[in-house]
Formats: structure tokens, C-alpha cells, sequence
């Protein structure tokens, strides 16, 4: 009897792991070998948060809308701080921020989540967060909507073509949304209390980064300390806030070879991160 | 060592140990490690906690020195006393759990009946449920949809099968995750426990299903409580005593060897309590008291 199967027919089980490209190579044809599973997974969870369709989705729609209106009162009616059209500027960095923090908080319970799941079968458990990565795209192109009716109904002189590049831009904030996304599952199991932390972490990001502000003016603000200011450069994020202001709000191209510094660092960071998941994986079974 | 004597001593059921019957599943020094360190308990406060106050590591083995064969039309049991390693050894066995120690071959897919509803996913409905175990375990879609209709019928749960799994009784889950995990005939299966779910009627038709499985599969491991079990279905038999093989043989033999072990920790148990109640002065406790500790 033979029964075509997309996990190996047989397997040999030892105390001795491979080597990190070993690790590496398996993390990768894992991944591969399994990409139906993962696209079932993606849709269960999108079933899941769109639970009851309409609201579900009314609510992704207006929820960036509505943090933009909480930073506008806050940065330009009580701090008077905020240049024109600041609405539409802070937009162009709560919508990619949303996918990255949704991202990563999805990732974090990705893998404790599913423990009975890892207690009962054998799986590659990489499929796990890279799942809950890949479902977290339609946050994003949800908040785009909101983002098109803006644009229309209010700064109709602000599109331009350079709109289209926003899915370029996408491509390396995904990348880079991968990576922290299957580090921080892996290390959820083993520190329960990370979420606690995460969260103020990703918070004190946003606000260290080029968000609410240009480049230039924390540039200026913190000219006075080169450590922070290096730090701030440093930041991927400077980088993302900056292309995607770029294109969404000055309608000029992105600094392209900062970006592509940007993902080769956030390809090195999805291989440290699968090398670490990998390392940890065998232990997975045993903690959870 | 009894284990080693016992193996290396001549098989007891010839005709399915030796000669070159192929092998289904070979376990060689097989030993499993759990470190007390990371329990799903740990948080990144309690472990600076445990750093500051330079806590040991606790560590134990779940199971050392394992080593036996299964080969093709053999049916073993493992039977022991709770946390004996038993149902840690079927984790490796299927591949959930990484050996720290020794190798686990196994030579064929293995099905574990242990995955009973496991991954059901509550939005989705029964049918889409159904494809997701399937990737989940692996089976290509062209044989998961050639199953489909047969687990649709053997789970009889009717037009619920495209409703979504909340809105299942818990019965209706159990057959459901039943059905799928034994709709796929592996070529070892391993069986924590018989399975008892569901009314009479289910069960008589589970044990009729699991009794094909073993028929079909080239090598079986069971591990169960019920002797009967052991001395219908089993030609061979392990006794696991905290995490080693103590004997090996013959199913009634080892039947034999783990009563007089379970009679004897019994009687140990008996004395204690009595000790304890003695040195607490059985008189002052309350009848209740006391019941409440000998349970």
C-alpha cells in the first residue's frame, strides 16, 4: 500500500541536529513542501477575524481612520506641531505600522496557540507563524482602502503615480514582518510574558521612529546627541516611514538603495529568526 | 540489566522476531530528556527570578536506555504503571518528540490515533476541516478528497458537516476527529489508549475500525491499560517502569511480571499511607480526613 503524502514516508529521529545550513535548508523545503497547509491556515484565520464579515471588516477600515484622528488632535491641535495636510502624512505611517505591529503580535501567539496541535501530531511548526504573516497582508490591503478615499475625497492633488510603488515598499516591510514575526513565536513559548513586553516595546519604536515627525525634524531635534541620532538612522524604520511617506504624501520615488539596504538586512533577520525556530523546534513538544 | 538479558535472549514468539522479516521501527539507547527549566509555565520574571537566586537546573529522563524492534506483522504492547514514559515513547515514536539521547528509525508513515480533533479549526466547517488535518498530517489532496465521503459517512454527523465545528455537540467532534484519523491506512500505527468515545453504537464501530487498522498496518504499537487488549491483539509485549524496560516477552508473560510489580508497589503504597496515618495519630484525623488520603 502506498499513499502519496506530502510529509516523508519515513523518518530517522537522533540527538545529533544538523548544522545551521542544514537547518536553514530544512526550514526552507519545509515551508515549501508544505504551502497548501499553509494557505489553509491563512484562511481559517482570516475567517476568524472577519468572524461576522461586514463589521469584521467595517472595523479594519476604520480603525486606522480613527488612530489618525487621535495623533491629529494630539500632534497638531495640542502640541500646534504638524505641517500641512498632516492628516494624510501620519496615514502614510499608521497603515504600514498597523501590519507590522498586527503582525507581530499574531506571530507571537502563532506557536503557543496551536500546543495541543504540536503536543499530538508531527508537523513543521515554521508553517505556523509564516502563516499568521501571510494573513496579516489583508490588514494591510484593507487599511489601503481608507487610504484611496482620503486621497479622493480630500488631497486629490497629492496622487500621483508614484502610488503604485507602494507594494514594492510592501514587499520588503513583509520580509522584514516575517522575521521578527518567526522569532518572537519561538521565543514566546519559552517566555510566556514576552507579550507584556512586546507591546510597550513596539510602542516606544513607533515613537523613536519617524512617525508622528519627518526625518528631518528628529534629525534636527536630536542633533544634539549623536548616539540617538545614529540609533535613529540605524532603525529600519526610519527607512519604511520614509519610503512610504515619500510616495503617499510627497508623490517623489523612494530612496531606493536604502530600502534595498533594508531588505537584505531583513533577509538576514528571516534566516537568524529560522535558524533560531529551528534550533529551539525539537523542544517545542516537550515545553508546551 | 534485565532489559539487555531479556533481549539478547532467544525470541519468544520465533516466527516474528527473527528470520528476515524487514523491520517497521528500530529504537536503539532511545532516551528523553526533560529539562525543568522551561515549563510552559516560564516567564522572562521568573527565570531573572531563578538567575539572581542561582537555581540548579532540574532535569530528568522520561526514558533511558530504550532500545527494541518492531518488525513487519508485529503488534507490540507497552503496558507499565503511569509515568512510566509509555505515552512519552509514542511521542517519539511519531516524531513529536526529539530523542536527546540514541536514534528512533522509523520505516513507514506512521498514524497516531492521538489526534483525535486536535486541529479543528471553530470558524470553519466540517468539510473544510477536513482538509485542513489532512494538510496538517501531510496526506496529498488527490487521496484526502478520495477519502472525504467515507469519513463524512463514518462520522455520521449529517448536513452539520458544512456548518462550522462551534456549532458541534461534543460527540459530533469526537467521531468527526476519529474519522479522519483513521481514515488514512498507515503502514505503523501507534495507539495511545482504545479509544472510547461516543455511544455504544460508535464504539462498536471504532473498535470494529481500529481492529482494520491493525489488520492493514505492517507494524502496530499499542499502550493500554486494558489487558485484554494486550492478550488479544499483542504478540509481544514491553514493560516500562520509570522510563526503562524492565521486561520483554511474551504478552501473558509480561502481563505477569507487571502484576506482581504493580501488586508489590501497591502493598509499598498501603504501608506508607498507614505509616502516615499512624504518625499523625489516625485517631485525632476525622474519618473523612482519612478517606480523602487513602483515594
Amino acid at each position: 500500500m502506498s499513499i502519496k503524502a506530502e510529509a516523508p514516508a519515513q523518518f530517522r529521529s537522533s540527538a545529533d541536529r544538523p548544522n545551521a545550513l542544514g537547518l536553514l535548508r530544512e526550514a526552507a523545503s519545509e515551508v515549501l513542501a508544505r504551502r497548501r497547509l499553509i494557505g489553509y491556515l491563512v484562511q481559517a484565520d482570516m475567517r476568524k477575524k472577519g468572524a461576522d464579515t461586514l463589521l469584521g471588516n467595517i472595523w479594519w477600515i476604520l480603525d486606522p481612520l480613527l488612530q489618525m484622528l487621535v495623533y491629529v488632535i494630539l500632534v497638531s491641535v495640542i502640541f500646534d506641531r504638524g505641517g500641512p495636510d498632516y492628516p494624510l502624512f501620519i496615514f502614510s505611517a499608521i497603515l504600514p505600522w498597523k501590519w507590522f505591529q498586527s503582525s507581530v503580535m499574531d506571530g507571537l501567539t502563532s506557536v503557543t496557540g496551536a500546543e495541543r496541535l504540536i503536543r499530538q501530531i508531527q508537523f513543521p511548526k515554521l508553517v505556523l507563524p509564516v502563516a499568521s504573516v501571510v494573513a496579516g497582508v489583508v490588514n494591510f490591503a484593507f487599511g489601503l482602502i481608507p487610504l484611496v478615499g482620503l486621497m479622493l475625497l480630500f488631497y486629490r492633488d497629492r496622487i500621483s503615480v508614484m502610488l503604485l510603488l507602494i507594494p514594492a515598499i510592501a514587499v520588503v516591510q513583509f520580509v522584514f514582518n516575517l522575521g521578527m514575526a518567526v522569532g518572537v513565536s519561538a521565543l514566546n513559548v519559552f517566555y510566556r510574558d514576552i507579550g507584556n513586553v512586546a507591546r510597550h516595546l513596539l510602542r516606544l519604536w513607533f515613537y523613536l521612529s519617524p512617525a508622528l515627525f519627518s526625518l528631518d525634524q528628529l534629525e534636527k531635534a536630536t542633533a544634539g546627541f549623536p548616539i540617538i541620532h545614529k540609533i535613529l538612522v540605524a532603525n529600519p524604520w526610519a527607512t519604511l516611514f520614509t519610503a512610504y511617506r515619500d510616495v503617499i504624501y510627497d508623490a517623489r520615488p523612494p530612496d531606493w538603495s536604502a530600502l534595498f539596504v533594508v531588505l537584505v538586512g531583513s533577509v538576514i533577520l528571516v534566516a537568524l529568526a529560522a535558524l533560531l525556530f529551528k534550533r529551539v523546534e525539537p523542544a517545542f513538544a516537550k515545553v508546551l | 540489566m534485565t532489559a539487555l538479558d531479556e533481549r539478547e535472549a532467544p525470541a519468544p514468539v520465533p516466527d516474528m522476531t527473527t528470520g528476515s522479516a524487514p523491520i517497521a521501527i528500530q529504537v536503539r539507547d532511545l532516551g528523553v530528556r526533560y529539562s525543568l527549566r522551561f515549563t510552559r509555565k516560564t516567564t522572562l520574571h521568573r527565570s531573572f527570578v531563578n538567575l539572581l537566586r542561582r537555581q540548579p537546573v532540574d532535569q530528568f529522563w522520561a526514558l533511558r536506555d530504550v532500545s527494541f524492534k518492531v518488525v513487519h506483522g508485529e503488534s507490540l504492547a507497552v503496558i507499565g504503571p503511569n509515568g512510566a514514559g509509555k505515552s512519552t515513547l509514542l511521542q517519539a515514536l511519531a516524531g513529536i518528540i526529539t530523542p536527546s539521547a540514541g536514534v528512533v528509525e522509523v520505516l513507514g508513515r506512521v498514524s497516531s490515533l492521538l489526534t483525535l480533533g486536535a486541529g479543528f479549526d471553530e470558524e470553519s466547517t466540517g468539510r473544510e476541516n477536513i482538509r485542513l488535518a489532512g494538510a496538517f498530517l501531510g496526506i496529498d489532496p488527490g487521496t484526502m478528497r478520495e477519502v472525504t465521503p467515507g469519513i463524512i459517512e463514518f462520522a455520521d454527523i449529517g448536513p452539520f458537516i458544512d456548518a462550522p465545528i462551534k456549532t458541534y455537540s461534543s460527540g459530533m467532534r469526537a467521531r468527526l476527529g476519529f474519522a479522519i484519523a483513521t481514515s488514512v491506512e498507515p503502514d505503523i500505527l501507534l495507539l495511545d489508549e482504545v479509544l472510547a468515545t461516543g455511544d455504544q453504537l460508535f464504539r462498536a464501530k471504532s473498535k470494529a475500525r481500529v481492529l482494520d487498522l491493525i489488520r492493514a498496518s505492517k507494524g502496530v504499537v499499542l499502550v493500554t491499560h486494558d489487558m485484554n487488549w494486550v492478550q488479544e491483539f499483542c504478540n509481544r509485549a514491553i514493560l516500562l517502569e520509570r522510563g526503562r524496560i524492565v521486561a520483554e516477552g511474551e504478552p501473558n508473560e509480561v502481563i505477569e511480571i507487571h502484576r506482581e510489580h504493580s501488586q508489590r508497589a501497591r502493598e509499598e503504597k498501603e504501608a506508607a499511607l498507614a505509616k502516615v496515618l499512624a504518625e499523625a495519630g489516625s485517631g485525632t484525623l476525622p474519618p473523612d480526613a482519612a478517606r480523602g488520603r487513602a483515594l
